[in-house]
């Protein structure tokens, strides 16, 4: 990567399609809105479905706690409604087992496949990143289109799923066979929406590697990007290079449940207390190692567009450049190299011999110290700062410590000793959701709050952002927070209620309050989602550059911008973050000479 | 249950009956020391820049960037603890953990561990020492054959003992488990053992361990007594079958005439309650059955929360008893 200072490709110098395009005819309605192919309006059309997926996701989530805090008990609201899926018991409309296992599987999926990477990645990948970069389109805008639609159709098959025949998938998100290939039908609806959601990352994996390296601005070298530039950069080759083996695996589990293959089941099965005839010669395990290999970077993939995100907002907010970028961008690319060797630290209890597991275990401390490195580096960062604290910096603040909970919390379980109390507890369970919730989609707010003036024009409220803002927060810690305790006296995930066990009752006060934490968590969100509505109407109108800020999307193109993005082709002149320049009038320099509209 | 009416809560790691396991919780308790150090170190510095550099406060920001020896140092200080964690505590602890089977001279005493959806089966080898071979073909939950053992042709099988649940183990000397499963994945887990270990179908995969000389369930459970408020008559039972459920009187539990409500060893429930209301018992006292619990932590289908098992821990003699008592019951099939 060192010396890329020496292609530096104009965006609109090569003709691509978008150029020939956009600018000569206007599409009507259906392709404008509906089926179109400009980056601004699929990356809109990704982060509305995502939230509506995140909004789905946690209301799961929500009826989940419920059954929690108070076993067997009706399910309020929803209970005789979700009693017709089989999900809530016929009589008592508490939550069935069943409907429990469905909901925890769906959960995983839903905030994994068809939340958070879509919001992240296609949504903000594809609105900011061409913006950044100062390129008309993506590379590839059918493509980009194609990707959008069949993510979705995975998403319609996912939720349709509930309506199969005994109802959706419940093997829990990482589907171990012999059990899902064992499961009734809704499982193969998970693995045929799992394998529309897979092609779709990949569609956008290569769309977005091209635009990086093809369309930037003259002048943008490598060197110069924006750092969220570089997160989307190196989350686009951990989503090319570690789906395929899980859309391999995913096939291969199709096959075994609809086609009488066995690779995922030993011989001698029991199934219905009877020996099975079509299982043998296969291995149990080696879905596991399929699935971590992919599930493993996808944590990065998840985190590292959320570490993009604050790093834009913390350099804006501060006023001063990122402290140590090139270590940034370093790190980065380390962790992702390194995100591909350390799968199998979610297997240390399958009866793995010493030798493959001290491997694992030095690869998993080894990717911990550029986790380290980034987190410094932004809280070094905060240091001789000018810091304006409005709603996107304070979610972005949020993210550091809650970041560094969700990755210290990682070492205990990183190392086979001391996972073999932990493997499977609620231990677990809290550590990687301070990763993907106080961490991944706390950053994903900040986002939102961020370049919400650029996609319509107007801010959102700040006094509904701070109402927002703390609620998110302090839920977010009620809810996981506990689990960390749960998981240390032992107690073991995916259970319907825990109350049936010992420690499960010397435990069950940090359930129930827990489960008030989603309920503050919960209603936290009203504010939001009013917000988001209503500033797109009634927002106070924002100018171009509405945080005075350095970087393409806001110095060169207007709010909204327009088809094809910029007035003029911007000419980089600097690096990302010029802040608080010595002698400079303002406190910011942008990063392209073109003056603002 | 309101929040405030915990009994007997639990913060930590749980009570640990095995030789093992001081390491495996030293590591954990080392891990969280060193976590909270450098936490509470990034969340000073974090809490004095925001504070001290806010809009207000500072009229320019710095455009050069600091020379931070310090964020060396801490990086430098984190890759040297974690190195020692790794090779000093995790790499030692994992290997004597899996690489040092019980030798035979420390007589371990072995036992099978056939997992199945939702239970534990437990096969010992009888007064012959010889475990019978499990033949798929031969396995009947309807017959009471759960694990296809031939009683009838093979002789190693005549006399073995097979439990369903429950597992009873001698104390002080070293345990040999043999863990498969016959349908799905499972996952043999006792958090009070420090033992977890995933049971995979098509293959075998040992665990061994040794519990601590001198203790045993009865020990235990007298160490978990907890007091459970008996409620009104009226008001919500929840709490109360919350903590009554799988736990036993400790003692009779008598109304004002005499008449025994609960008996001691008995499972208090809803059942008792207007007797008990009746009575006039604020609270009773009540233990575990089994205070040491088998989880199954791998979800393994439809009521996999209700994949229980107990280890109930013997002293040595007293084992040899029960032991002789299944033996001479020849093949009966042993019942919760």
């Amino acid at each position: 990567m060192s010396g890329g200072h020496h292609h530096d490709h104009g965006g609109g110098h090569h003709g691509h399609e978008p150029a020939l395009h956009g600018h000569h005819h206007e599409p009507g309605f259906i392709g404008k809105y509906l089926f179109s192919v400009d980056h601004k309006v699929i990356g809109v059309q990704y982060t509305v479905t995502a939230l509506v997926f995140l909004l789905v996701g946690f209301s799961m989530m929500l009826i989940m706690r419920w059954q929690l805090a108070r076993p067997g008990e009706a399910v309020p609201l929803v209970g005789s409604l979700l009693s017709q899926l089989g999900i809530t018991h016929a009589q008592t409309k508490a939550l069935t087992n069943e409907g429990y296992n469905m909901l925890g599987a769906m959960h995983g999926t839903i905030m994994v496949f068809l939340g958070v990477v879509p919001l992240a990645v296609g949504g903000f990948g594809n609105y900011v990143m061409p913006l950044q970069i100062g390129a008309k389109d993506m590379a590839f805008p059918k493509l980009n289109m194609m990707s959008y639609w069949v993510y979705l159709s995975g998403g319609i098959v996912m939720m349709a799923s509930f309506w199969a025949n005994g109802g959706a998938a419940q093997s829990g998100w990482t589907s171990y066979p012999p059990l899902a290939n064992t499961a009734l039908s809704g499982q193969t609806w998970w693995l045929v929406g799992m394998v529309l959601l897979i092609t779709s990352s990949l569609l956008g994996s290569v769309n977005f590697i091209v635009t990086i390296m093809h369309l930037r601005a003259k002048g943008l070298s490598m060197w110069r990007l924006p750092f969220f530039v570089w997160a989307q950069f190196v989350t686009a080759f951990l989503l090319l290079l570690a789906f395929p083996p899980l859309e391999a695996a995913g096939v291969m589990q199709l096959m075994d449940r609809v086609a009488g293959t066995s690779f995922f089941m030993p011989e001698g099965l029991i199934v219905s207390d009877k020996p099975t005839a079509w299982t043998g010669g296969g291995s149990p395990l080696l879905w596991q190692h399929l699935f971590w290999f992919l599930a493993h970077p996808e944590v990065y993939v998840l985190i590292l567009p959320a570490m993009g995100i604050v790093g834009e907002i913390i350099a804006n907010n501060t006023r001063k450049p990122l402290w140590g970028y090139t270590t940034l961008v370093y790190s980065i690319i380390f962790l992702g190299f390194m995100s591909f060797i350390v799968w199998a630290h979610h297997m240390y209890m399958t009866g793995m011999g010493t030798a493959l597991s001290t491997f694992f275990q030095a690869t998993t401390m080894i990717i911990s110290v550029p986790s380290v490195i980034i987190l410094t580096c932004f809280i070094i960062s905060l240091y001789g700062a000018r810091i304006r604290y409005n709603t996107p910096m304070l979610f972005a603040l949020a993210f550091l410590p809650m970041f560094a909970i969700g990755g210290l919390t990682g070492l205990p379980l990183g190392l086979a000793a001391s996972d073999i109390h932990l493997h499977d507890t609620y231990y677990v369970i809290g550590h990687f959701h301070y990763v993907v919730a106080p961490g991944t989609i706390i950053a994903l707010f900040a986002g939102i709050y961020y370049w919400f003036p650029k996609v319509t024009g107007r801010r959102m409220s700040e006094f509904l952002g701070k109402l927002h803002f703390w609620p998110t927060l302090i839920g977010m810690n009620m809810v996981f927070g506990p689990m960390f305790f749960v998981g240390i006296v032992g107690v073991q995930r995916r259970l319907w209620t825990q109350t049936d066990y010992q420690l499960g009752q010397m435990t069950q006060y940090w359930v129930v309050f827990s489960s008030v934490g989603a309920a503050v968590l919960g209603l936290g969100q009203l504010p939001f989602i009013w917000n988001f509505f209503s500033s797109i109407f009634a927002g106070r109108k924002a100018e171009q550059n509405a945080w005075e800020a350095t970087t393409l999307e806001w110095a060169a193109a207007p709010s909204p911008p327009p088809h094809g993005n910029f007035l003029a082709d911007p000419v980089v002149v600097c690096g990302p973050y010029e802040y608080s320049v010595p002698g400079s009038p303002k406190d910011y320099c942008p990063q392209c000479q073109t003056s603002e509209a | 249950m309101s929040l405030l009416a915990q009994t007997q809560p639990m913060y930590w790691l749980p009570p640990d009956y095995s030789t093992h396991g001081w390491q495996i919780d030293q590591l954990i308790n080392w891990m969280h020391v060193f976590m909270a150090v450098l936490f509470v170190g990034w969340g000073a510095f974090f809490t004095q820049c925001l504070v001290k550099y806010r809009y207000r406060r500072n009229p320019t920001a710095l455009y050069e960037p600091i020379k931070a020896k310090a964020s060396k140092v801490v990086e430098a200080a984190v890759v040297v603890i974690e190195v020692v964690l790794l090779v000093a505590f995790a790499i030692p602890v994992l290997a004597e953990y899996k690489n040092d089977p019980p030798k035979p001279e420390d007589n371990p005493f072995e036992v099978h561990v056939v997992a199945q959806q939702f239970a534990w089966n437990i096969h010992y080898p009888g007064p012959d020492g010889k475990f019978g071979k499990r033949n798929p073909k031969l396995v009947s939950d309807a017959n009471s054959n759960p694990l296809g053992l031939d009683r009838d042709g093979d002789p190693d099988a005549k006399d073995d003992i097979v439990g369903n649940n429950e597992m009873h183990l001698p104390v002080g000397r070293p345990i040999i488990v043999k863990l498969t499963s016959k349908d799905v994945i499972h996952s043999f887990s006792v958090p009070m053992l420090r033992v977890k270990q995933d049971t995979v179908p098509g293959m075998e995969i040992p665990v061994w361990f040794t519990v601590k000389e001198g203790t045993s369930s009865d020990a235990i459970r007298e160490t978990m007594i907890r007091t459970v408020a008996v409620p009104a008559a009226g008001a919500n039972p929840r709490d109360f079958v919350l903590w009554c459920t799988n736990n036993i009187a400790v003692e009779d539990i008598k109304g004002s005439d005499g008449t025994v409500i609960v008996g001691k060893g008995r499972e208090p429930s809803a059942e008792h309650l207007e007797a008990l209301q009746k009575a006039g018992i604020g609270e009773i006292r009540v233990a575990p059955r089994h205070p040491v619990e088998i989880h199954c932590t791998q979800l393994c289908g439809i009521t996999h929360y209700k994949m229980r098992g107990f280890v109930i821990l013997m002293p040595p003699d007293e084992f040899e008893t029960w032991y002789a008592e299944q033996a001479a019951g020849g093949d009966e099939f042993i019942e919760e």
